[in-house]
């Protein structure tokens, strides 16, 4: 790939830089030649040494300065006022992921952003982030990202400047406009950007000819097909799950990896506490058990190609009990029941219909992404029917209306190639040699293309294919402008320079176009200002302080359905259950941690445990026990996996809950060119998938290869044996304490009968604490287990990565972890979610045992771990019972360059080797929060003070606050008949209380569920 | 010499044996003892067995370099198991350190004269093994660099090491017993280096056991002091030899680890101590006595009834299995009662019951005075006894740590090469000193020796001041009257 000579002449530049850095010769050198070969030269490191390799970065800060644009958001030259240095500041800001914005609040101290959260204002966000929107600022600093435009030209990577891109672009676009922009293609991602729209129509106006392609790999174009087969629009659905009483998903994760997933987990979680003495009901019906399943009361094992029978079978048992008025018509009651009964009568259905039918107004239906359009179609049809549409669920219309989907736009942009249609592909963003189906056969099909653009953030697989290389720029380095997922526009603010002299895809077009203006604060406001000029800088002002624009989401559409449209999809769906019970189908899944891929070189995701799996590093083939023994799989074993032809190896992952019939592996993996962190790791499934299989790929055959693989989880490390199995089974009733609504009611103290505690006392006379007492409060009833909050944690307290080696030896840093258990059956498993973190024992054993007396008891009750007083000896881990400590087995930072500890937070300590460390409650956010307070005078107020974990959690299931303080909503949550202490026997008097687990099963379910 | 060895493992209560056999006298046995120091060259075995020994204590100070240039985590150590091969090495050491202690002043105190042929290499290995002790604390921390703050060393900060963790026991623990031991053993040693520097025959040694010997001229009033000075050392380090494994095993038991949160450990730590010591001084004076032809002075008798003490101890160890058993069972704790189900048919069940068979049934083959007095059984038998006693450590805090309290974060060790590199090395550093002991430093008490033959003519009683040091022993010439008495030999 790169030539050698050059390789080692940058390796020769990157050694001597003192000795060469005043030399002529070595400017010349690093204009022309440098950063480009830097990764190739470095990418033979190995997984642990590339800490060091990013040392590198400290000269490609350096250099590239030079070359940064000059605009300058925060000159320092003089202090703004009422900005004080060393204090952080809060910016909204917006993340866009495939269309759909996140507002964000990024923290900032002195120009450098260190901290990403929800922006509590933003309709869609309410404070909380997911764990990719927060994970992305080590994205931002990531020495790996691409710095430099790069042009191929007779096999040989020349590095070129923006300049010299834009002195061909003026040329070559200028071609193709004479010719009215034939051969003129733009593969985009999907974008909701006002900006970009505006510049696309700019686009077509000046080459009318130009096609605009939009795909993404996971894509929610079944939903928007549904919608327009019922109501002639794509419309957008927008469930409002506070108001749901009985939601029955469709193998829906609607909890996790649906764009609204933290809106939804807010809305849901209202509806778990039960204190009114009402619970709200969920039912999933799925393949691979989901964040969503795992929340479920009743959740049905089900291959993915079975569930479209139970949406028929689910409408056909409701119309039995519709009142005349609502019944559509007998057509499409005849063709729905055809469709119900065309394969076996799946014997929960009943009861889940019944449920719905009881509570008509107030249930909700959903079909997941997987899921072919018709599904969702008639699931749209029966929220109609059970009156829930408008309470439960509202329409409104998306964003651009008439796109072809994106299996057509990738369709269309496979034959095009193939008929040599393509003069000029200009590629925005996204990695579509990965992640295009392997029937498009992308890769050797661009080969073909004259002129082929990429730009990216990284010099990935699609960047190493084309003509042109052009660095992207970071959401945090950029303008721009995108809506969320209920329409409200939400603008991207950056919040630095671009380190690595990246642009934004609407800078690109705008150059490419000639604008008069190409600079994204420019584009966005022109765009801005087309709302009207009335009062433009105020609205312009608000809307960069609030970080969106009030009031701008899609106004509600009626939505009714149109009984001809229905009838017409439901007679074109083939509802007909899979070809023969005995074959596998196997699942594509979204990850939780890398997406598409796309963050995949981000050690957070990496390193954060999957919500379900609690597997790091890496993806795997789930694969149900029972399908595993009849194969002769076993857990960690390599599997061939052979579908149409194509063939990819994967280690099986034995997975309780999973569909007997349906293996599934997760999309993002087994990347080749994402970085140092990324490839490498996992398996790539997209090599699987077909543009006719985009979701679920049916008759797939596993062979075993006789390998095995290690697979490195943050739990359950080794396969447990009989007795610890039996052990295990026991202690999670005492340590996650769980009821049934229904035991609730009767005995609403039933914490205190799940486990035995002898009676505890004290010798002697307690601490008594006055002013404050922190405490923090878990509900496990609304823990959805998604991990937001280890993120957050992570990039609050400086928690480094230490790869998949050393988590697979359980040496993990995180300070915050979420404890998964399985119970009952292993085919229908009850899932329980424990976020466990230090839980600041009054008694703590750690600080009995410290020979040094380097971990000792504040006058808060907090038990605050000294740095510089520890020598290591680990005693108080050993002796902690809650195991939350952890060790600096190795310097975790020595090798860390200057632009990745850019993203440290200062406020907290980076630990050094041999030392331990563990939560502290974010104590450096309570000792801001208490100076500010001491210097106005004035007491802490409850709610002022949020920890990194309680201020992101979608469900704000964590709550943290003063104990003394009698209105304290953790007072209140420590006094709740739910709250106990885990392993409070021991009388440790941890300070962190759980509120047990709630769950709402039909009381009939056990008959029903045959 | 020639002189076939008579048993003097006879057992009739009513005779003493014969401690010291072959028709040795005063200047024999100063001949045979310092010949061993003064011989211009040792066996060639010994050259050999040092070869061993110092290429694995080089291993030894090389796997400390990598661990203190690397960091802690070259070892297999994780969450939830902060200690592994590091303090099961520790506490087999100080374990190891407790036969000479106990055979130099509890015996002493005890008056079993028998001591006398092995308490010196007995000491020896305790000071060495004590040696081995303290090293794996000290490396064992993450920041060794600063281990010294926990001693607590005045500083202008006022900061104090925490008296309420047991690891700080620990450290008043093992440099007291440490302390103590070696002063023992060194004045024990000074009226034997005395002589040696008397019959020196170089320079070099002229000065050195010059140096060492204190100036010691063997005059009345310095066998008095010295004998005064003995018998307060042998009370002072008595309570010690309890103290020292209690205080170590106060590590898991003031812990809330189920598993060594356990009121029976100082007890049973001291017992699998003495065991383990025991075992190791018979391990080590077989050979030693073979190759430096020391038959006579360290007869079967003695070996004989140190397999006894190994059977006494081990039977001892094998009982406080069974009650940590009964008792994790009848407290009705389930956490303590998994703690130990999951010892024995957990995923370390073997080394279980490595532990179990090594320690509780591979010794009561001693309950046969024919084990008891063939050297090869006697060997192996002790030889798998320090095999079991390091498993037993190792048991104890691996298996309690890997499963603790929250199924969540169970874990499982597995040593790296590192850890077995540096175990091993230990043995070596061990037994490099123990052989540089042998060939450099009188390895039996001559003087004490002397005391409990016929010649030294005790059976007088105290007079003049000397005599004081064994105290009244008129019973230990028995055999000479026993022709007159008509026994039969």
């Amino acid at each position: 790939m790169s030539p050698k000579s050059t390789g080692q002449s940058a390796k020769l530049y990157w050694r001597s830089l003192d000795e060469l850095a005043d030399t002529p010769e070595f400017r010349a050198f690093v204009e022309k030649e440098f950063p480009a070969h830097a990764e190739e030269m470095l990418s033979g490191a190995s997984r642990r040494s590339f800490l060091k390799i990013m040392g590198a970065s400290i000269a490609l800060g350096g250099m590239t300065a030079c070359r940064w644009p000059q605009e300058k958001i925060f000159p320092f030259a003089y202090r703004d006022p009422g900005r004080v240095p060393g204090v952080p500041e809060q910016y909204a800001t917006a993340m866009e992921l495939s269309g759909v914005a996140r507002g964000l609040l990024v923290t900032s101290y002195d120009g450098r952003p260190i901290k990403i959260e929800g922006n509590p204002r933003h309709p869609e966000s309410l404070g909380a982030a997911d764990a990719l929107s927060q994970a992305s600022i080590l994205e931002l600093y990531d020495p790996d990202r691409s710095k430099m435009v790069r042009v191929r030209e007779d096999g040989e990577v020349l590095n070129r400047t923006w300049d010299d891109f834009e002195a061909f672009a003026t040329g070559h676009f200028g071609g193709v406009k004479g010719s009215g922009g034939a051969g003129l293609y733009v593969l985009a991602e999907a974008s909701s950007s006002p900006t970009l729209q505006d510049l696309r129509a700019r686009l077509s106006v000046a080459f009318p000819q130009m096609i605009w392609l939009e795909y993404e790999p996971l894509s929610r174009d079944n939903e928007r097909a549904g919608a327009s087969q019922i109501f002639g629009k794509p419309l957008r659905s927008h469930l409002h799950l506070d108001k749901a009483a009985v939601t029955v998903s469709l193998e829906a994760d609607i909890l996790m990896t649906h764009p609204a997933a933290v809106k939804h987990a807010r809305g849901f979680a209202q509806g778990r506490r039960a204190d009114d003495g009402t619970m709200n009901r969920l039912y999933v019906v799925e393949s691979a058990m989901s964040v969503t399943g795992s929340m479920a009361d009743l959740r049905f094992a089900l291959a993915s190609a079975d569930v479209p029978l139970v949406a028929a079978q689910i409408a056909a048992e409701l119309f039995a009990s519709a009142t005349e008025s609502s019944l559509p018509t007998a057509e499409i009651r005849t063709a729905i029941e055809k469709h119900a009964s065309s394969g076996p009568k799946h014997a929960f259905v009943a009861s889940m219909a019944a449920d719905l039918e009881r509570h008509r107004g107030r249930g909700l239906v959903v079909a997941g992404d997987r899921q072919p359009p018709h599904v969702h179609a008639i699931v749209h049809f029966i929220n109609a029917l059970l009156g829930n549409t408008g309470t439960t669920i509202t329409y409104t219309a998306g964003t651009d209306p008439v796109r072809p989907s994106h299996l057509d736009d990738a369709r269309t942009l496979a034959r095009d190639l193939k008929e040599d249609k393509v003069g000029t592909l200009l590629i925005l963003g996204g990695n579509p040699a990965y992640t295009l189906p392997a029937d498009v056969s992308f890769a050797n099909l661009l080969a073909k293309v004259p002129t082929s653009i990429h730009l990216s953030l990284y010099d990935d697989e699609t960047s190493g294919l084309c003509r042109w290389h052009l660095p992207r720029a970071h959401y945090l380095e950029s303008w721009g402008d995108a809506r969320a997922y209920d329409g409200t526009i939400t603008l991207t603010q950056p919040l630095i320079e671009p380190l690595y002299g990246g642009r934004t895809e609407i800078e690109l077009l705008a150059s490419i176009l000639g604008e008069p203006v190409t600079k994204g604060y420019d584009l966005v406001r022109r765009t801005f200002a087309q709302a009207g000029d009335a009062d433009f800088e105020k609205r312009w002002r608000r809307a960069l302080h609030d970080g969106f624009v009030a009031d701008s989401g899609f106004p509600v559409d009626p939505a009714a359905p149109d009984a001809a449209a229905t009838l017409a999809a439901l007679a074109g769906a083939a509802l007909a259950p899979r070809p023969s019970a005995g074959s596998l189908e196997l699942v594509f899944t979204q990850d939780h941690s890398v997406y598409d891929g796309r963050f995949a070189n981000n050690g957070w995701l990496q390193e954060l445990p999957d919500p379900i799996t609690k597997l790091t590093w890496d993806n795997a083939l789930l694969i149900a026990q029972p399908t595993a023994q009849a194969a002769g799989i076993a857990h960690g074993d390599i599997v061939q996996i052979q579908s149409k032809g194509a063939t990819i190896e994967a280690p099986a992952y034995v997975m309780p809950g999973q569909a007997k019939d349906s293996v599934a592996i997760a999309l993002g993996y087994g990347r080749a060119r994402a970085g140092r962190v990324g490839s490498g790791p996992g398996f790539n499934a997209s090599a699987l998938r077909t543009t006719g299989a985009m979701d679920v790929a049916s008759g797939v055959r596993l062979v075993k290869t006789g390998r095995v693989y290690k697979l490195a989880t943050t739990q359950d490390h080794h396969a447990i044996d009989a007795v610890g199995y039996k052990e295990r089974g026991i202690r999670i009733q005492s340590l996650v304490r769980q009821a049934t609504l229904a035991e609730y009611k009767e005995t609403p103290g039933f914490v205190e009968e799940r486990a035995e505690t002898p009676p505890v006392f004290s010798l002697w006379k307690e601490h008594e604490y006055e002013g404050q007492k922190w405490a923090m409060a878990i509900d496990l009833s609304v823990c959805t287990g998604c991990s937001a909050c280890v993120v957050a944690c992570q990039a609050e307290n400086n928690i480094p990565v230490v790869g998949k080696d050393l988590v697979a030896r359980g040496r993990e840093m995180h300070w915050i972890r979420v404890d998964r258990y399985f119970s009952g059956e292993p085919e229908a498993p009850d899932v329980s979610f424990q976020p466990v973190a230090c839980q600041q024992c009054e008694n703590a054993p750690c600080e009995q045992v410290c020979p040094v007396g380097a971990t000792q008891h504040s006058h808060e009750g907090l038990n605050d771990m000294v740095y510089n007083r520890c020598i290591g000896t680990r005693y108080c881990s050993n002796n902690c019972p809650y195991k939350v400590r952890r060790f600096n087995w190795f310097n975790n930072h020595k090798d860390t360059s200057p632009i990745e500890k850019m993203v440290y937070n200062p406020e907290v300590t980076v630990r050094s080797r041999g030392v331990m460390e563990k939560c502290t409650f974010c104590i450096q956010r309570i000792s801001a929060v208490r100076i500010a307070a001491k210097n106005e005078r004035r007491p802490i107020h409850d709610g002022e003070i949020t920890p990194a974990c309680a201020q992101t959690c979608p469900t704000q299931a964590i709550v943290f606050g003063d104990l003394n303080d009698p209105n304290s909503r953790v007072r209140k949550l420590h006094e709740h008949k739910r709250s106990y202490a885990m392993l409070g026997e021991l009388n440790v008097k941890p300070r962190t209380k759980y509120l047990a687990k709630l769950r709402n099963p039909a009381e009939n379910h056990r008959e029903n569920d045959g | 010499m020639s002189t076939a060895l008579i048993d003097n493992t006879y057992k009739d209560p009513a005779v003493r044996p014969t401690l010291v056999l072959g028709g040795q006298d005063f200047t024999s046995i100063t001949e045979k003892v310092c010949g061993i120091v003064e011989a211009p060259k040792p066996p060639r075995i010994w050259y050999i067995c040092l070869a061993v020994a110092a290429g694995l204590t080089g291993v030894l100070f090389a796997m400390v370099g990598y661990l203190i240039v690397t960091g802690v985590g070259v070892w297999g150590l994780n969450i939830p198991v902060g200690w592994a091969f590091d303090i099961t090495n520790f506490v087999f050491w100080v374990g190891i350190g407790h036969a000479g202690t106990l055979i130099s002043a509890i015996l002493f105190l005890f008056r079993q004269k028998w001591r006398t042929s092995i308490n010196r290499s007995a000491e020896a290995m305790t000071i060495f093994a004590v040696v081995c002790a303290g090293l794996f604390p000290a490396i064992h921390v993450g920041r060794v660099w600063l281990l010294y703050w926990v001693f607590p060393v005045p500083n202008q900060m006022s900061l104090w090491p925490n008296f309420r963790s047991p690891l700080l026991w620990d450290v008043f623990a093992v440099s007291t017993y440490m302390t103590v031991s070696l002063m023992f053993w060194f004045m024990g040693m000074i009226p034997d280096i005395a002589t040696l520097r008397d019959r020196a025959t170089t320079r070099v040694r002229r000065i050195v056991y010059g140096l060492l010997s204190l100036g010691w001229r063997g005059s009345n009033r310095q066998w008095h002091r010295y004998e005064r000075a003995y018998l307060m050392l042998a009370a002072l380090a008595t309570p010690l030899v309890l103290s020292v494994h209690s205080v170590v095993s106060f590590d898991f038991a003031v812990s809330q680890v189920p598993g060594w949160h356990t009121t029976i450990f100082p007890p049973y730590f001291v017992a699998g101590a003495i065991f383990s010591g025991m075992a190791m001084v018979v391990t080590l004076l077989v050979p030693a006595r073979q190759l430096f032809g020391l038959k006579e002075f360290i007869t079967l008798h003695h070996l004989n009834n140190m397999n006894k003490l190994v059977l006494a101890t081990g039977s001892m160890v094998g009982f406080a299995y069974g009650i940590e058993f009964f008792i994790s069972w009848y407290s009705g704790n389930p956490f303590e009662r998994f703690a130990f189900m999951n010892r024995a048919l957990g995923p370390y069940w073997w080394a279980y019951w490595i532990m179990v068979i090594c320690n509780v049934f591979v010794p009561q083959v001693f309950w046969s005075k024919k084990a008891r007095t063939n050297l090869w059984i006697m060997t192996i038998v002790c030889i798998l006894v320090n095999v079991g006693m390091w498993f037993e450590r190792f048991v104890i805090i691996v298996t309690s740590l890997s499963r603790d309290y929250l199924p969540s974060s169970w874990g499982y060790f597995k040593p790296t090469w590192v850890d077995i590199l540096t175990m091993a090395g230990s043995f070596g550093l061990f037994l490099t000193l123990f052989l540089l002991f042998l060939r450099y430093l009188p390895m039996i008490a001559m003087a004490e020796i002397k005391s409990v033959m016929p010649q030294a003519g005790l059976e007088h009683g105290a007079h003049a001041g000397h005599g004081q040091y064994w105290g009244e022993i008129p019973h230990q010439h028995e055999h000479q009257f026993d022709e007159l008495n008509g026994v039969k030999r």
